[in-house]
């Protein structure tokens, strides 16, 4: 292979790519449909609506629902105003206790009519049992109800309520809390002279300890949030994922084009098709470390001005450097010979989902795997070359890091298959370069695969 | 040396061979002429001078001992379907081709170029501002940027204004002078009887025609006449031993059937008409190709078949 012809198609393609409008409109755009979602969560979540949230309660044990009462009079308390600007940020909670009249189902007849006509956002009927243990039953469950368990005993919350409603997640708390307060005080517990019994334990998450190399000393564990488990090896690997889409969709289209605009047998006039498709995955290649150096640097001052710097492993980058090259060669590799296949830009089109699966698919896997990043199915479906560069990243962001043998294994299990890929896509690409009309069969783009 | 040396050459397409066992040679410095009707083989038997299509069988050597393979920086190409990346402008767009070819800088070549197809004024332009024959002419620098040893033109000519094909012929001779070597195919038999030292022809993936243009017409005799008359062509419709007749409007071209006297063809001609012109000729190259591609030849091959 001629260095010289390589280099020289790669440098055209790479300009020809990164002064598109595409090309820029993607380096924003993409960023912008990946944490776009997360941004507007935010916005709407300091945007949270202040109007009054009442709550009607049905006590049939007549001891809880003081304590629910009293427990939204602490919240509105605590909660309810900002304390530097004395603004309001949270809905006040305002509880109705209402007799229950015997007739159980005519009175949540009633308060579900109270609920759709928004006089009311929910009500909780409190089971005349619930101070007992929960029962396990047999029959049928009113309403349809999953949870097999007497319904004297349940705590039943009704809402028309959509998506996550904050109300509900809050109740939990305080209605245990009444629940064992009420049962505690029927063991003769006197609770008012002891009113700390609910108070609640904190969990502080910290890293392992660890000795200190130069100086020898224990180091005290640092915290550890939420954000070091998961947000961060999230976006690390949706950086990736980003990147080497971005770096790769433009190859079937920029080949499809060449082929339909004719201009590919001059070129292999002067290049043979290994070196053609060779410059053409260099300069894909070029326009992904362009971009990514982007993101990286965007992604370094973003977390230093976030003060969350020590959460990013910088010892991932340079394994995150060799994942993206082997991805990209591989994709692009893959692009080339599908493009080559196709006669007309809906061809193309119509195959870009072909080409994306290697990155969608570990996309969809990323919550799974993070729940156990050492997990068999984690492991197992990060050794596999396609998947290898999202996931084993993925994993290797994550505090509990992976066995150092695993990381090297996955790159050279990609490195090898990225060379598979090339070998084979060069191969199909010089069969289908110059083939006009319907595109090829899979079995017939093996064949040529194959024999070349 | 032979430029090009095509030995027993097969090339198929599935169920179709688009070469059949082809051999030929091409001269250093001639310029050969590659004439056929459309899909008997030209096109493939050039993707493979080229390195573009390997054949099934037979090899083919360029200067000696070279290969399409290893040979591809000494050929200049320039394809039937033309395509230039449309966004690039004329002299980055030529840049790269002759980059791509040399690996060396070629601005001042590109610009001698330029200024010779008359483009250099349109240098800054984009390729999708320009009409398709200055697209054609574009194409042409492509190909002949760094100055190949061979040049491989497949209808150099067609689409092209008289001004724009001038300028092209012209270019052609002018690199042959210098030593270049060309293989043009070509639909236009007079620019091939005009211009192309030798010319060969291929049909239904065989060679059928292979030598200079007075040995071909030496193979099929000396049986045609030209000739003018007030009348056109009613006046010779009817004359006896003249197997076909060509009307060129003007002047009628006649194919004598075997053992006529072109005397007595003139003699008839005169007692019936005033004769204006009258010429005993080799037949035309045209009607060579007629003869063996033309819709009578087609007949007479499928009776033989």
């Amino acid at each position: 292979m001629r260095m010289h012809k390589v280099l020289t198609i790669g440098k055209r393609d790479y300009i020809a790519t990164v002064r598109t409008k595409a090309f820029l409109f993607g380096l924003v755009v993409a960023p912008v449909i990946f944490g776009g979602g997360s941004i507007a969560m935010s916005f709407f979540k300091s945007k949270p609506d202040l109007n009054d949230r009442h709550i009607a309660i049905i006590d049939r044990t007549g001891v809880v629902a003081d304590a629910l009462v009293n427990a939204a009079k602490a919240k509105n308390e605590r909660e309810l105003f900002d304390k530097k600007t004395h603004q309001q940020i949270v809905p006040r909670y305002v509880f109705e206790v209402i007799a229950p009249d015997g007739d159980s189902k005519d009175q949540l007849l009633a308060l579900s009519g109270r609920v759709r006509r928004k006089e009311v956002a929910a009500f909780l009927d409190i089971g005349k049992d619930a101070l007992l243990p929960q029962k396990p039953v047999e029959e049928e469950q009113p309403f349809g109800s999953a949870t097999k368990t007497d319904p004297a005993t349940r705590v039943s919350y009704y809402t028309n309520a959509g998506g996550i409603d904050e109300l509900r997640g809050w109740l939990t708390g305080p209605i245990n809390d009444g629940v064992r307060l009420a049962r505690l005080a029927r063991l003769g517990v006197d609770i008012k002279s002891n009113t700390g019994l609910m108070a609640t334990v904190p969990v502080e998450g910290l890293s392992l300890v660890e000795r200190d190399e130069k100086t020898g000393e224990i180091r005290e564990a640092r915290k550890r949030s939420e954000l070091e488990g998961f947000f961060v090896p999230f976006a690390v690997a949706m950086i990736l994922a980003m990147i080497v889409m971005v770096g790769s969709a433009p190859m079937l289209q920029n080949v499809t084009q060449d082929k339909s605009q004719r201009v590919v047998e001059t070129l292999l006039g002067a290049a043979t098709p290994l070196e053609l498709m060779s410059g053409k995955v260099l300069g894909a290649v070029g326009v992904s470390v362009t971009s990514s150096l982007l993101y990286v640097v965007a992604g370094v001052l973003a977390v230093n001005a976030l003060g969350i710097a020590g959460l990013l492993p910088l010892s991932i980058i340079p394994w995150f450097y060799a994942y993206l090259l082997a991805d990209v060669v591989m994709l692009c590799a893959y692009a080339a010979a599908l493009g080559a296949c196709c006669s007309t830009p809906q061809d193309a089109q119509n195959l870009a989902i072909v080409l994306l699966m290697p990155c969608l698919i570990p996309m969809f896997m990323l919550v799974t795997v993070l729940r156990q990043p050492n997990g068999a199915m984690a492991t197992v479906m990060s050794l596999v070359p396609p998947f290898t560069p999202i996931l084993m990243l993925l994993r290797q962001a994550n505090t509990e890091g992976v066995p150092a043998w695993q990381p090297w294994v996955g790159l050279a299990g990609v490195s090898l298959f990225a060379a598979a890929t090339v070998w084979a896509a060069s191969r199909i690409f010089r069969v289908a370069i110059l083939m006009q009309g319907k595109p090829p069969k899979l079995t017939e783009m093996a064949r040529w695969a194959w024999r070349g | 040396m032979d430029a090009v040396q095509i030995s027993h050459v097969t090339r198929t397409f599935g169920d179709v061979t688009a070469v059949d066992d082809l051999s030929l040679t091409v001269p250093e410095g001639s310029i050969y002429g590659f004439i056929g009707p459309n899909g008997s083989g030209k096109t493939t038997t050039m993707r493979m001078i080229v390195n573009i299509f390997y054949p099934d069988r037979g090899e083919i050597r360029l200067f000696g001992e070279g290969t399409p393979q290893n040979s591809t920086d000494l050929i200049g190409y320039l394809p039937e379907e033309r395509g230039l990346y449309q966004k690039m402008t004329v002299r980055a767009l030529l840049e790269f081709y002759g980059e791509l070819r040399s690996g060396r800088n070629v601005k001042r070549e590109v610009e001698s170029w330029l200024e010779k197809l008359d483009l250099a004024a349109r240098a800054a332009d984009k390729v999708e501002t320009f009409s398709k024959g200055m697209s054609q002419k574009v194409q042409f620098i492509a190909a002949v940027i760094p100055e190949p040893k061979l040049l491989i033109l497949d209808e150099p000519f067609s689409g092209l204004d008289p001004v724009s094909a001038e300028a092209i012929r012209s270019a052609i001779l002018d690199l042959r002078r210098r030593g270049v070597t060309v293989i043009l195919s070509t639909h236009d038999m007079n620019l091939a009887e005009t211009m192309c030292d030798y010319i060969f022809m291929i049909f239904r993936g065989r060679k059928v025609l292979d030598g200079t243009l007075s040995s071909i017409q030496d193979q099929y005799g000396d049986d045609t006449i030209r000739v003018s008359t007030p009348g056109g062509f009613p006046a010779v419709e009817h004359l006896p031993g003249v197997e076909q007749i060509r009307d060129l409007g003007q002047v009628q071209e006649l194919r004598l059937a075997r053992g006529t006297d072109p005397q007595e063809v003139l003699r008839t001609l005169l007692a019936q008409a005033r004769v204006t012109g009258f010429s005993l000729t080799k037949p035309s190259l045209h009607d060579i190709f007629m003869r063996i591609a033309g819709p009578a030849a087609a007949e007479v091959n499928h009776a033989h078949a």
